[in-house]
């Protein structure tokens, strides 16, 4: 007969990802201007920020570029003087576009490989939030073969097919103590595939451009990912192992305006308008492949709010070689009050930026780009964890890019 | 070459953007118009860092008026906070019970730490009974915590040598101490205390089932909280005591369940109906009578129940199955019967308006345990994303005793004494991470 009760361990993993997570570091050209580009034409970039306009460019062109993304964040929990920091890890973000066309044609092939969301944090096994996450680094790559039609001087059009490799790595302290007092761990990892598309339209005028951009949703399940638990031996029973686990990530849609004006030759200025469908993002939920009293499937809610954000920037030409860029913006948050994370701890955020562009040789550029961003402090009570704190980050985006062309 | 400028140039700038860390600029830690330049605690078991049927240097580091004391020394609290540790060598001090294992049926088991102990030996005191010495401890004081102390015993002179633990602390040899607990505490002066006196009062009661200690009288908790808190505040130290937990909201009474063992039973003979408890038959602290009954839900089952009896032939009662009938009900030690239990809460309700009514006329903090500990039984608590409640274990605050607290249970309660201090006197202590201290140790 049973002395005392069962052991029923409420240790639900509820684990979230996927939050404020846009990276938008699309191009070196486009990043030093503060990420306008929909209503410009200014390289390959086009094909992400408005495949309508990629049928205007001027020359065939292969460039790529890499951001390396210093992710800064402090934490403060309530009632507390300590402040936790995650560790310094550099996220690298990448962009890499190919356009190819008859020389004068009407159309123009191009092909994209990009990251426009992804997300490396790690605040470490002894932090205050680590039942919540230890660490997370996820990765979104989009693969987009696109072709854009000029239909008249003034007006082009364009679309591609977006493909999605997405993979996460997420670990979590479990509540459990062994016989040396440590937590037990919880990691989960994967990788899965999605499918979108994206659609543009570019308008040209004298002294004057315009563009409108479209790029779906792209839902990404990540199916048979590894669960690796690591808990005291007698409570493995509760975890078991090996495992798997289902989730899917609804990475969102996304609507772009940008305008152009040239004041004078050498002078461009441009404004966008990015309006981010995050509302598509109700829930996230685990789904694992064995399940006990313990390890239960979770469903956690995340209500995420459509959010805005506008850009604006500019492009000096000093020289025929030397172009010099600045920029900024401001983005509304899409995480309500009460849903704030640690993986990367979302608010109302500002940025500025600036970056250079210098003509190696006749058929050779190179870019560079800087950001700054500032995510305001923000104050939270999470209603699923009740990690309440005060969370603040700053983000820290240096660039490089090459373009050929010919 | 230029290689090798470029790596430079990376690296600079990896260094450069990794030292730019966004700042919190966090309240001030501050005293207020309190002053913690030497803190006491006051109390019993609870106070010590008890836990896990025993006294051991582990659960002394956990004590919640050490990380209390912790979280004090940047609002101007002392650097050193001097508890009576067990030595490294006698790091188990008086033996506790770890967690070996679960068994086939999922129930955890348990064994003794038998080595490395601080047991001195065991002596006789006439007209008490034999008491348990421990070695020495002759440092400084500032955690006054006596695993076992009742408020009833802080002016008796005699009880250093009735128990082992306050014994310890005493200079001279057992059978000789004449010093009381309060003059003990007292003696030397400080500046705040913390006092969680009188659990024993109503616990000693409740855990025997109401059949082998008794409850305090009322009017004498009445008149010793006064004096005690007389006493603690007579140099003008500012303190903060706390309320007495509702000795219902503990694992110790909650986990094995006449419903439970009900279930066991009708797994081997579904015919049996009940199971019998010898109950108190009404509610007067002074009457002995009791009748044997089936138990109900009302009636609480101690944890030391070995629920092995049930069902055993019972040699005096004619063979009859050990609690399953009205001649062989189960004992009187193992249950706290309905009505021992509404005796139980009234003494605790009286005991815990003397204390809140005492500090109230001193000005004193109250860290209302009583409230929180049944906020916890009924809602349970989620702190930084781990669940915690009052069921056995796997509840993360109950250590394997069920009556006192793990490492992480002390955490929740080191909070809420530090919460009701800022609250008195405008005071910012920061609050201790809940998830830095562990609950129970699985193997």
């Amino acid at each position: 007969m049973r002395r005392l009760l069962l052991l029923l361990l409420a240790l639900v993993p509820a684990i979230a990802f996927a939050q404020g997570f846009q990276v938008n570091l699309g191009g070196q050209k486009q990043i030093g201007m503060g990420h306008t580009g929909t209503g410009l034409v200014q390289d390959g970039a086009s094909i992400f920020f408005n495949p309508g306009a990629v049928a205007m460019l001027p020359e065939n062109s292969i460039q790529a570029g890499i951001s390396p993304l210093f992710f800064k964040s402090a934490f403060n929990p309530s009632g507390s003087n300590t402040v936790y920091h995650n560790a310094n890890k550099v996220a690298t973000p990448f962009n890499a576009y190919a356009v190819w066309g008859p020389k004068n044609g009407f159309w123009k092939f191009g092909l994209g490989v990009y990251t426009p969301f992804g997300g490396l944090t790690d605040w470490g096994n002894s932090w205050s939030g680590k039942y919540v996450l230890e660490s997370l680094n996820l990765k979104a790559i989009y693969v987009q073969p696109t072709i854009s039609i000029r239909l008249a001087n003034w007006v082009s059009i364009g679309g591609g097919f977006v493909y999605n490799h997405g993979s996460v790595d997420l670990t979590r302290a479990i509540p459990v103590s062994g016989a040396d007092g440590q937590d037990g761990q919880a990691q989960l990892k994967g990788g899965g595939n999605g499918y979108g598309w994206n659609a543009g339209v570019f308008f040209k005028a004298t002294g004057f451009t315009a563009g409108v951009s479209y790029r779906s949703k792209v839902k990404t399940t990540i199916d048979g990912g590894d669960a690796f638990f690591t808990v005291p031996a007698s409570l493995q029973a509760n975890f078991p192992q090996p495992n798997t686990f289902t989730a899917s990530i609804p990475l969102p849609s996304t609507t772009s305006v940008g305008f152009g004006i040239y004041p004078t030759n050498k002078l461009t200025l441009a404004l966008d308008v990015n309006y981010v469908h995050w509302s598509v993002y109700k829930v996230l939920a685990f789904d694992y492949a064995k399940n006990t009293s313990t390890l239960q499937d979770t469903y956690s809610p995340r209500n995420y709010k459509d959010a805005a954000s506008f850009r604006v920037g500019g492009q000096y030409k000093t020289t025929d070689k030397l172009a010099l860029r600045v920029g900024g913006g401001y983005a509304l948050t899409s995480v309500r009050d009460g849903y704030v994370t640690p993986e990367a701890p979302d608010a109302n955020r500002y940025y500025f930026t600036a970056g250079a562009g210098y003509k190696l040789s006749r058929h050779f550029d190179i870019d560079a780009s800087f950001e700054f961003e500032k995510v305001l402090s923000r104050n939270q009570t999470n209603i699923e964890s009740n990690l309440s704190g005060t969370f603040n980050t700053q983000v820290y985006i240096p660039g490089v890019a090459l373009t050929y062309h010919w | 070459m230029k290689n090798l400028k470029l790596y430079f140039y990376l690296l600079l700038l990896t260094a450069v953007f990794s030292a730019c860390k966004p700042e919190i600029h966090t309240p001030a830690p501050q005293q207020g118009s309190a002053d913690f330049s030497r803190y006491i605690a006051v109390g019993n078991s609870l106070t010590a860092g008890y836990a896990d049927g025993g006294l051991y240097l582990e659960g002394q580091q956990n004590s919640y008026p050490s990380i209390i004391a912790k979280q004090m020394i940047t609002a101007g609290g002392a650097q050193t906070f001097n508890q009576p540790l067990f030595s490294q060598s006698q790091a188990n001090g008086s033996g506790y019970l770890k967690l070996t294992g679960f068994d086939s049926n999922g129930s955890p088991v348990t064994a003794s730490v038998t080595t490395n102990l601080a047991i001195t030996g065991v002596t006789n005191i006439p007209n008490f009974g034999n008491v348990t010495t421990y070695t020495k401890y002759t440092g400084d004081i500032d955690n006054y915590g006596v695993p076992g102390i009742k408020l009833l015993h802080i002016k008796v002179p005699q009880y250093g040598n009735l128990n082992g633990f306050f014994e310890r602390l005493l200079p001279g040899a057992e059978g000789t101490h004449t010093t009381t607990y309060l003059d003990f505490i007292s003696a030397k002066p400080f500046t705040f205390f913390s006092n969680w006196l009188g659990n024993n009062d109503a616990l000693g009661y409740a855990t025997s089932g109401g059949a082998g200690d008794v409850l305090t009288d009322k009017a004498v908790f009445n008149a010793l909280y006064t004096e005690l808190i007389n006493t603690l505040t007579k140099t003008g130290a500012k303190g903060v005591c706390a309320t007495i937990p509702d000795v219902t909201a503990i694992p110790y009474f909650n986990t094995v369940t006449p419903a439970l063992i009900l279930a066991g039973v009708q797994k081997a003979n579904a015919s049996v109906q009940a199971i019998y408890v010898n109950a108190k038959s009404n509610t007067d602290v002074t009457s002995t009578t009791y009748a044997a009954r089936p138990a109900t839900a009302s009636d609480l089952i101690t944890l030391t129940f070995p629920t092995s009896k049930i069902g055993q032939p019972v040699a005096s009662a004619g063979n009859l199955p050990y609690g399953l009938t009205p001649l062989t009900p189960i004992e009187n030690q193992y249950v706290l019967d309905a009505n021992e239990v509404s005796i139980v809460k009234d003494y605790v309700t009286a005991y815990n308006n003397t204390i809140k009514t005492v500090a109230a006329s001193k000005n004193i903090a109250v860290a209302d345990m009583y409230t929180f500990l049944n906020d916890v039984k009924a809602h349970g608590l989620l702190v930084d994303g781990v669940s915690l409640n009052s069921a056995y274990i796997s509840g993360g605050l109950f250590s394997l005793d069920g009556v006192h607290l793990t490492p992480r249970g002390y955490a929740v309660v080191a909070n809420q004494f530090i919460k009701a201090i800022n609250t008195q006197y405008n005071a910012n202590i920061p609050q201790v991470s809940v998830g830095a201290y562990n609950g129970v140790k699985f193997p």
